[in-house]
């Protein structure tokens, strides 16, 4: 699964250590999902779109295994 | 009892084992059956509490002034990658530990070593496994 992560964060101006605090989740969190080396919980999913005003399918981004 | 309370009871516990355990290493001149190792063990589990006790009401008032630090200790510790990460070290040391089991109840019974000892491995590997599939059951039923 792809997310849209950095480009969001960058966009806005916000630093990791101010997206995870607003998360309550850790920097490295934050860093492994924008990196997609994590997958996050369908909880933290929704509490990142809803910190954007988007939708999930908007942050992150579904691919079919091949 | 309150977290402070039970910090606190556990370091004098531990304080009141150490000594007993000292007591009784220096009291009985010539220790019988398990009374050999009772003063050991109680000298260990004393160390052992006494240290955990002792550490927690440190550690709370050392963060006590500072609600920052604490919030930052309590997202670390209920950060979601972190307790998967956990888990996930949890579960492979589990299936490392029940290939050392095996290896181990091999090489007992090759070696000769007591039955009892033997035996006892064999049951204790016994209710890992049973609480392994404890849990599997309890939560099939849950999720």
């Amino acid at each position: 699964m792809k997310n849209r992560l950095e480009e969001l964060r960058k966009q806005r101006g916000i630093r990791q250590e101010d997206l995870a605090a607003a998360l309550e989740v850790s920097r490295q969190t934050v860093g492994s999902l924008e990196n997609g080396r994590y997958n996050p919980s369908i909880l933290l999913a929704f509490k990142i779109a809803r910190y954007f005003g988007m939708s999930v399918e908007d942050v992150f981004i579904y691919e079919e295994e091949k | 009892m309150t977290r402070k309370a039970r910090e606190y009871a556990t370091a004098i516990m531990g304080l009141l084992l150490l000594g007993i355990g000292l007591y009784l290493v220096k009291t009985i001149a010539d220790p019988q059956g398990f009374m050999r190792a009772l003063p050991f063990v109680c000298v260990g589990l004393g160390c052992g509490a006494f240290g955990h006790g002792v550490s927690d009401i440190i550690f709370r008032r050392a963060v006590a002034g500072h609600p920052d630090i604490q919030k930052r200790i309590d997202v670390e510790k209920n950060d979601e990658r972190n307790i998967s990460i956990s888990n996930r070290a949890k579960a492979k040391a589990f299936d490392v530990m029940i290939y050392v089991f095996g290896a181990l109840m091999v090489s007992f019974a090759l070696m000769g070593v007591d039955m009892v000892a033997v035996l006892l491995l064999v049951f204790s590997y016994l209710f890992v496994e049973g609480c392994a599939i404890r849990y599997r059951c309890k939560y099939d039923k849950e999720m």
